[in-house]
């Protein structure tokens, strides 16, 4: 062997890190295409979010006018007819001289107190009309139903529904396997023992999980919007930069987790559950800490400068400008890796536990 | 050879001390390593794996340091003089045994074509060449350990560490592995073998490292070993019917410290003896020489310091399992 043993140097100078690393990005790219069954579970939960939003928007949840305004009332649009002056009077007509063959609404049994016509005050009857005819001036509104729906969307979907659910599960099922699965599998080791430094591994292990946390992240965010409609598709053009940035500082965060715990799935839920969810729908600075609620601000901020009543939007009053959303959020994903990579290239490898 | 003298030793403990939390794994450990094979050995929770897991950068030391030719063992550098063959049976067990090992050749550094080129090579190593293409789930037990004997070989390293690469070999495997390993060794690779096949161990090597709580108790050959055992005395209990008179055989024998006579042990009184003895291995010879000469009933033998006895049951056989 002693040709073996002259030829070390050879040997080690054909092994590259650099090459190691990037074969590295590739099998951990690879890894998630083969570990299907969480591919399947995150899909399975995306086709029952996606198909509860394609049931409310068939309904017309996101059009004020046919929504109804109250249990046992009729539409919007129906109440701000019925509310009008003229029907008013014929309704208070009826109620005098009451018609067997009128209908319902003409006979007078649904107007209330306030709704009652008063012929003998015109100054007051005149402005309370003006008051009771609003309700049809905004239902006439295509503007302002455009606009109440978009918002409303943006609201329940892509706050609620995006941000604070879908987002934060699809990126920790995905970035916290990189090393999760392995890990629980045991077969970490096999990369550990690799002549690449630990450091460069966490990197690649991220970049391995990163197209699949956006393809999930971001395609979540794709089907959800594709089904939401006419609001849907302005919300996937004004907010994908928003959720794209989201994803990223998601998927750092729950990278870290998956190099720092055993069980870095619950604690993920446990952030996503208690943490994003009640952490930044507190008033206060408390959400300061929250990614979610730097995601929901640029996405406020956006929908406030396209001249949407972001009002509507109870909590998001506090918002920070998006100049803030996008530094804490890139910040955060580049601290978060930084560090991670630190410690990871600190801590012991033990599979044994 | 001077060359050879110039490098730093090739792998080097240098009191190194690792603690998990409260618990102390290894304590102090010193132990260099040059070439050749050396067994290591010693019970459950000794401090085996912890030493290799050191020794290729898993685990970093509390205290001391660990080298591989002079690079700190945790430096990422060492691992490319360093092929582990760990005990755990985990693999991505999707893969076929040569897409395993060569997944392995490429996070090593080595362009595809070199990949291929030294799995096959490796694979043709441990006799697996023929039936690498199937799944590692369907492998059994000494498949398994040949493709993870196969990664560890594959940038040819200067040190090998296997924690227990025999178990669940058969013997016909067993043998061709044991030939590998000297053939490794005779080529000037170094070889740091874990094993609880302590028969199978002395076939391979006579250089053996026993840990004992964390401690490197002996390293040496197994003669040196031996002979350091001889300076410490062992307690055996002998169940005679007249222990007086086998008292004073006893004491006529050169390496007897002390005899004493019916003491208060479990089991039936006053017909035992407990003899300190100096060098174990000669004691026993001179005392069965007696035994024969004079007729004895000897109706017990039983070594008391059961600490020595472990010791002798690595070095003389014993059943051959820790």
């Amino acid at each position: 062997m002693s040709a073996g043993a002259s030829s070390q140097s050879n040997i080690t100078s054909r092994q590259s890190a650099l090459r190691a690393w990037c074969a590295l990005v590739a099998q951990s790219f690879q890894r998630h295409w083969r570990v299907r069954a969480m591919g399947w579970i995150a899909l399975a939960l995306l086709a029952i979010v996606v198909v509860w939003v394609a049931l409310i928007t068939e309904r017309g949840a996101w059009n004020l006018a046919d929504q109804r305004a109250r249990r046992g009332a009729g539409t919007y649009r129906q109440e701000a007819e019925r509310l009008r002056p003229a029907n008013r009077y014929l309704a208070f007509g009826n109620v005098i001289r009451p018609q067997d063959d009128a209908p319902k609404e003409a006979r007078g049994e649904r107007l209330q107190a306030h709704e009652i016509p008063n012929p003998l005050n015109p100054t007051e009857d005149a402005l309370r009309s003006l008051v009771l005819a609003v309700p049809k001036a905004v239902t006439d509104s295509d503007t302002f139903l455009r606009e109440w729906g978009f918002v409303t969307y943006s609201r329940w979907v892509v706050h609620l529904l995006f941000v604070g659910f879908v987002l934060p599960l699809f990126t920790l099922a995905y970035a916290s396997a990189a090393f999760g699965a392995e890990r629980e599998s045991r077969s970490l080791v096999w990369v550990m023992t690799r002549p690449i430094p630990r450091s460069a591994i966490y990197l690649a292990k991220f970049l391995g999980a990163l197209p699949w946390c956006a393809l999930f992240g971001l395609g979540g965010f794709v089907a959800l919007c594709a089904v939401g409609g006419p609001h849907g598709r302005e919300a996937l053009v004004r907010y994908w930069p928003a959720a794209a940035l989201a994803a990223l500082a998601f998927a750092a965060l729950f990278h870290l987790l998956g190099a720092l715990f055993r069980r870095p799935v619950v604690v993920g839920l446990v952030y996503v559950f208690f943490f994003e969810a009640v952490v930044s729908a507190l008033p206060g600075s408390l959400k300061l800490l929250s990614l979610s609620f730097y995601a929901r601000s640029l996405m406020y901020n956006e929908a406030a400068d396209a001249g949407y009543p972001v009002e509507l939007l109870p909590a998001m009053a506090a918002a920070v400008t998006s100049k803030t959303a996008w530094w804490v959020l890139g910040s955060a994903t580049v601290a978060l890796t930084v560090a991670g990579a630190a410690l990871f290239a600190r801590i012991d490898y033990r599979d044994d536990l | 050879m001077n060359e050879s003298a110039l490098q730093p030793p090739l792998l080097l403990f240098e009191q190194v001390s690792k603690w998990y939390g409260s618990v102390l794994a290894l304590n102090q450990v010193t132990l260099e390593l040059t070439r050749g094979i050396t067994g290591l050995v010693g019970a459950n929770g000794a401090g085996k794996s912890t030493l290799l897991r050191m020794a290729n950068g898993q685990l970093k030391p509390t205290m001391g340091r660990v080298s591989v030719r002079g690079v700190d063992a945790w430096d990422w550098r060492a691992r490319r003089l360093v092929g582990y063959c760990p005990d755990l049976d985990a693999f991505y067990e999707d893969l076929s045994g040569r897409g395993f090992v060569w997944v392995m050749a490429r996070l090593c550094g080595y362009t595809r074509r070199e990949s291929t080129r030294r799995t096959e090579a490796v694979l043709e190593r441990v006799g697996m060449r023929d039936r690498a293409d199937r799944t590692l789930r369907g492998y059994s037990k000494g498949m398994r350990q040949r493709i993870k004997l196969a990664q560890a070989m594959l940038h040819d390293p200067e040190l090998l560490i296997l924690d227990e690469p025999l178990s669940g070999i058969d013997p016909i495997g067993r043998q061709e592995l044991l030939e590998l390993f000297q053939a490794l060794a005779a080529q000037g690779k170094c070889l740091l073998i874990s094993s609880h096949e302590l028969e199978a161990l002395e076939k391979l090597t006579n250089h053996v490292a026993i840990m004992a709580r964390g401690r490197i108790a002996a390293v040496g050959t197994l003669q040196q070993i031996r002979d350091l055992l001889d300076d410490h005395p062992l307690s055996v209990r002998v169940d005679v019917p007249d222990p007086r008179a086998v008292a004073r055989l006893l004491l006529a024998l050169p390496d007897v410290l002390a005899v004493d006579v019916s003491p208060k042990l479990p089991g039936e009184p006053g017909v035992c003896v407990v003899v300190k003895a100096r060098n174990p291995k000669r004691f026993f010879q001179q005392f069965g020489a007696l035994v024969v000469e004079h007729a004895l009933d000897v109706r017990r033998l039983e070594p008391l310091d059961e600490s020595a006895h472990a010791i002798l049951g690595y070095l003389l056989g014993g059943s051959g399992r820790t």
